[in-house]
């Protein structure tokens, strides 16, 4: 086995370094390009190259849009109960 | 409906099926759904070794992680070598790296599955197809 075989098993064999930072959540878009195109790839009647990748991008785009809409959200929620509940039940915070 | 052609039926929609389990994409390519098998190869394949590159070989446990295992196996039947290579301890992965090495491994897996099913129910719509004609 080269050299080059050997490193690249070795790849395989070391976790890459992930920080806990909100740069992490970019590992969010390859999945779901990943998940979109494959879904699309079952519900298409035949897989044209253009219609493909324009309906792969709406539900790409569609996903995205849905899942910011419910981190905001969630955002604004915790925001809520953490800053403003408390003082409206007159009790210290959580 | 005579019992013999619900036997073939039965013994050509689990061949699809086994094929798409054991090779992503390839129950559509025995269907002659080649576009469709080769997007479905491509997508499972790079999403579940890029899992492995993220996590290593470590984020495939059959033993402390028996959900994620289950859902990596439906990727392939080689999963299972995989699992037993990491179950020695020697591949050890926590925090954030195996976190996302899971997630993605299973995810291809599960989407295998709904390939699997797929594939199955496009076998099943060609026999019938094949019956009225």
């Amino acid at each position: 086995m080269n050299a080059l075989n050997l490193a690249l098993l070795a790849s395989f064999t070391a976790p890459m370094q992930i920080d806990t930072t909100p740069a992490a959540m970019l590992w969010l878009l390859p999945l779901v390009v990943g998940i979109a195109v494959v879904y699309k790839a079952t519900k298409v009647s035949s897989i044209r190259p253009i219609p493909f990748a324009k309906e792969t991008g709406v539900l790409i785009g569609s996903i995205l849009v849905f899942i910011t809409a419910a981190a905001l959200i969630l955002y604004g929620v915790a925001w809520f109960v953490n800053e403003h509940l408390p003082s409206l039940l007159g009790r210290p915070g959580f | 409906m005579s019992p013999s052609w619900k036997d073939n039926h039965t013994l050509f929609l689990s061949v699809v099926g086994v094929l798409a389990w054991l090779i992503p994409g390839a129950g559509h390519f025995a269907l002659n759904e080649r576009r469709r098998a080769y997007v479905i190869f491509v997508t499972v394949v790079v999403m579940f070794f890029a899992g492995l590159y993220i996590g290593s070989v470590g984020v495939i446990d059959p033993v402390g992680a028996k959900p994620w295992y289950a859902a990596q196996m439906m990727n392939s039947p080689a999963v299972f070598f995989l699992g037993r290579i990491s179950t020695g301890g020697d591949y050890l992965v926590f925090g954030r790296s195996n976190e996302i090495g899971q997630i993605y491994t299973s995810i291809a897996g599960l989407l295998n599955l709904l390939c699997i099913v797929n594939a199955v129910y496009m076998a099943h719509l060609q026999v019938i197809e094949q019956e009225e004609a």
